[in-house]
C-alpha cells in the first residue's frame, strides 16, 4: 500500500520533475563542474587560487557582503512601519493599502531602475528642483554610486520586508493590546516590550530573505551603482560575457551559491532549535 | 481622568507619526511606477519633468519602430508559451505535493522550488554552460525552458494554496461514489481551483515577461526580449521611448495585481495575510 500513492503522485510530478532536474539541477551541476574542470588544464582549483588572489574579487566579495547587509537593514526600517500601519487597519481597507505595497512588488526591476535614472541624475528631478530652489547649480551625486543602489535595492526589498512581518504582526493575539492597556503601559512601551519582540519572528525571516536576494543583485549595482559596487553577480557576468573566463565565472558562481546555502542552512536550523525551546 | 487624557494624546501622538512614516514609504515604492507616467508623455527627447508639452510621439515610436517591437514580440512569445509549459507542469505537481504523502517528498519540494533560493545569476551561468554544450543558447526554446523552471515554483505555490482551499470531503465522495484518480483530477479537483489557476497563469506570464537576469544570458541578437532591449538600453545612454515602454508596463502590473487580489481564495473574508501565495516564497532574487 505505502508504493501506491508514491507511484501515482510521481505522474502528477513528473512533469515539473523533469524540468527542474534538467533545467536546474543539471545546469547547477555544469556550474560545479567548470569551476573545476578545464579543458586545457584538466581537473584544478586553479580557478579558486585565482580567484583568491584577485583583488578585484576580494573587493566585490566584501562589497557584496557590505551592500547586502545594507540592503536588509535599511529596508527593515522602511519597511517594519508599513507593515504596522498594515496591521492596525481593518481588514478591507488594508486590502486597499497593500495594493500600493503589490504594484510596486509586481514592477520590473527595468521601469524602477530607469525611474530612477530620471529622479536621481545629474539633471534629474531631485538635482533640478534642487538647483531651481538655491538658485544656482547644484548637483548632488546619487546615481552610479553607493546612494543609487541603496535607493534601487531598498524599493525593490521593501515589499519582502513588509509580507513576513505583517504576518508575525497580525499573528499577535489583540488581548495582549487590551492587556497592557488596562495595566496603563504608554504607547513606546507597547511597542518596545510587547509590539517589537512578538513580531521578531517575521523581522528575522525578513532579514534573512532580503540578504540572501541581495547577494544575487545583478541589474541594481549594474544600471545603478558605480565602479566602486561591482557585485559578485557583475563579476559572473563580466568573466563570462567579456574575457569569456568561463572557470572563474563558474567559480564565483559556486562562492555565491554557498554563501546562500551557508546562510539559508545556518536560519533554518537557528528557526527549528527555537520551535524546539518552545516545545513546539 | 487627567492622567488617562494625557495617555491618549499621547497615544494618538505616536499614532500619527507611525502613519505619517507608513506614508511616506508607500509614497517611496510608488514614485518610480508613478513618474514614468507624465515622461512618457511629453515631446519625444524631451527628458525634463514635468513635461513641457504633451504629445503621443513615444508611443508611437514604441510601436513602429521594430528596434522595440521586435523585442516586444519576442517576450510575448515566450511568455505565452512559458505560461501554458509552467500551468502544465505546476498544477498537478501542486496537487500531489497537497494531496499525497510519499518518501522524498521534501526532497522533490527542495529540488522544485531551489529556482527561488538559488541566486538567479548562478542558474542563469549554468543555463548558459549547459545550453552552450548543446548548442541551445540564443534559442527560444532555451528561453522557454529557462523562464518556465524560474516561474514554477511561484506558481505552485499559488495554486497548492487553492487547493488547501478545497474541501477534502468532496474528493472523498467523488471516491466513493467510483470515479477514478483522473476522473476526481479532472471533474472534481480541477474545476474548483480555476481562480488559482488563473492567477498563476497570469503571474506565470507577468514574472516570464519582465525576467531579465535569464533571458541576458540565454538570447541572440535576434531572440532579444523586451527586458534585455530595456536592460542595454538603459546601460548605454536612455532612449526616452523607454518611458513609454515603463508606463505600458506599469499598467501591465497593476492590472495583474488587481486580478490577482480579486482571485484570492479568501479575500472575502480578509483573512490573515491579503499577500498573494505566492509572496510568501520571500525569495525573488533580482
Amino acid at each position: 500500500m505505502t508504493s501506491k500513492p508514491g507511484r501515482e503522485a510521481s505522474i502528477y510530478l513528473a512533469p515539473a520533475f523533469v524540468l527542474a532536474l534538467l533545467v536546474v539541477l543539471v545546469p547547477l551541476g555544469f556550474v560545479v563542474y567548470t569551476s573545476v574542470y578545464s579543458p586545457a588544464a584538466g581537473f584544478s582549483l586553479e580557478s579558486y587560487t585565482a580567484l583568491w588572489q584577485s583583488a578585484l574579487f576580494r573587493r566585490s566579495l566584501l562589497t557584496t557582503l557590505e551592500i547586502s547587509a545594507m540592503g536588509a537593514g535599511l529596508s527593515l526600517l522602511l519597511g517594519y512601519p508599513v507593515a504596522l500601519h498594515l496591521s492596525r487597519l481593518s481588514p478591507r481597507t488594508r486590502a486597499l493599502c497593500m495594493i500600493l505595497v503589490l504594484v510596486p512588488f509586481w514592477t520590473s526591476i527595468l521601469v524602477k531602475s530607469y525611474a530612477f535614472t530620471v529622479i536621481l541624475g545629474k539633471q534629474g528631478i531631485i538635482n533640478s528642483s534642487l538647483t531651481w530652489l538655491a538658485g544656482s547649480e547644484v548637483h548632488v551625486p546619487m546615481l552610479l554610486n553607493r546612494v543609487g543602489v541603496m535607493v534601487g535595492m531598498t524599493n525593490y526589498l521593501i515589499p519582502f520586508v513588509v509580507f513576513p512581518v505583517l504576518a508575525s504582526l497580525l499573528a499577535i493575539d489583540r488581548s495582549v493590546y487590551r492587556a497592557v492597556e488596562i495595566m496603563g503601559a504608554r504607547p513606546p512601551l507597547v511597542f518596545w516590550r510587547v509590539t517589537l519582540p512578538l513580531s521578531m519572528p517575521g523581522v528575522l525571516s525578513a532579514l534573512v530573505s532580503t540578504f540572501v536576494m541581495s547577494t544575487g543583485f545583478f541589474v541594481i549595482p549594474a544600471l545603478l551603482g558605480g565602479r566602486k559596487d561591482v557585485m559578485l553577480a557583475n563579476l559572473v557576468d563580466f568573466y563570462t560575457r567579456e574575457t569569456l573566463d568561463w572557470n572563474m565565472a563558474a567559480a564565483i558562481g559556486v562562492i555565491l551559491l554557498g554563501i546562500v546555502t551557508l546562510i539559508a542552512g545556518t536560519a533554518m536550523q537557528f528557526q527549528k532549535s527555537r520551535a524546539i525551546a518552545r516545545g513546539a | 481622568m487627567e492622567e488617562s487624557i494625557k495617555h491618549d494624546r499621547l497615544a494618538r501622538r505616536y499614532r500619527w507619526l507611525a502613519t505619517a512614516l507608513a506614508v511616506l514609504v508607500y509614497a517611496y515604492l510608488v514614485m518610480p511606477s508613478l513618474i514614468v507616467i507624465p515622461i512618457s508623455f511629453s515631446a519625444s527627447g524631451d527628458m525634463s519633468f514635468p513635461p513641457k508639452a504633451f504629445s503621443l510621439g513615444l508611443y508611437r515610436e514604441f510601436f513602429t519602430t521594430s528596434t522595440w517591437m521586435a523585442p516586444v514580440l519576442q517576450s510575448l512569445k515566450i511568455a505565452s508559451i512559458t505560461c501554458v509549459v509552467v500551468v502544465t507542469a505546476a498544477v498537478p505537481a501542486a496537487y500531489a505535493l497537497v494531496r499525497f504523502e510519499f518518501p522524498g517528498k521534501k526532497l522533490v519540494i527542495m529540488l522544485m522550488m531551489s529556482p527561488v533560493l538559488v541566486p538567479v545569476i548562478v542558474l542563469a551561468l549554468g543555463m548558459y554552460l549547459y545550453f552552450s554544450r548543446l548548442s541551445a543558447t540564443g534559442t527560444t526554446l532555451g528561453l522557454v525552458l529557462g523562464h518556465s523552471v524560474y516561474v514554477i515554483p511561484f506558481v505552485v505555490v499559488t495554486i497548492a494554496a487553492g487547493i488547501r482551499q478545497i474541501d477534502p470531503a468532496i474528493e472523498f465522495a467523488a471516491t466513493m461514489m467510483g470515479a477514478s484518480r483522473t476522473t476526481l483530477f479532472f471533474r472534481v479537483v480541477l474545476p474548483q481551483i480555476v481562480p488559482s489557476i488563473v492567477a498563476g497563469a497570469l503571474f506565470a506570464f507577468l514574472i516570464s515577461f519582465d525576467e531579465v537576469v535569464i533571458s541576458w544570458f540565454l538570447s541572440s541578437a535576434q531572440t532579444t526580449t523586451l527586458p534585455v532591449r530595456m536592460y542595454s538600453s538603459i546601460q548605454w545612454g536612455v532612449s526616452p521611448v523607454i518611458a513609454a515602454v515603463s508606463t505600458l508596463l506599469t499598467a501591465l502590473s497593476f492590472i495583474v495585481c488587481l486580478v490577482s487580489v480579486a482571485l484570492q481564495p479568501h479575500a472575502r473574508q480578509g483573512s490573515a495575510t491579503e499577500a498573494p501565495a505566492s509572496t510568501n516564497l520571500q525569495t525573488v532574487p533580482a
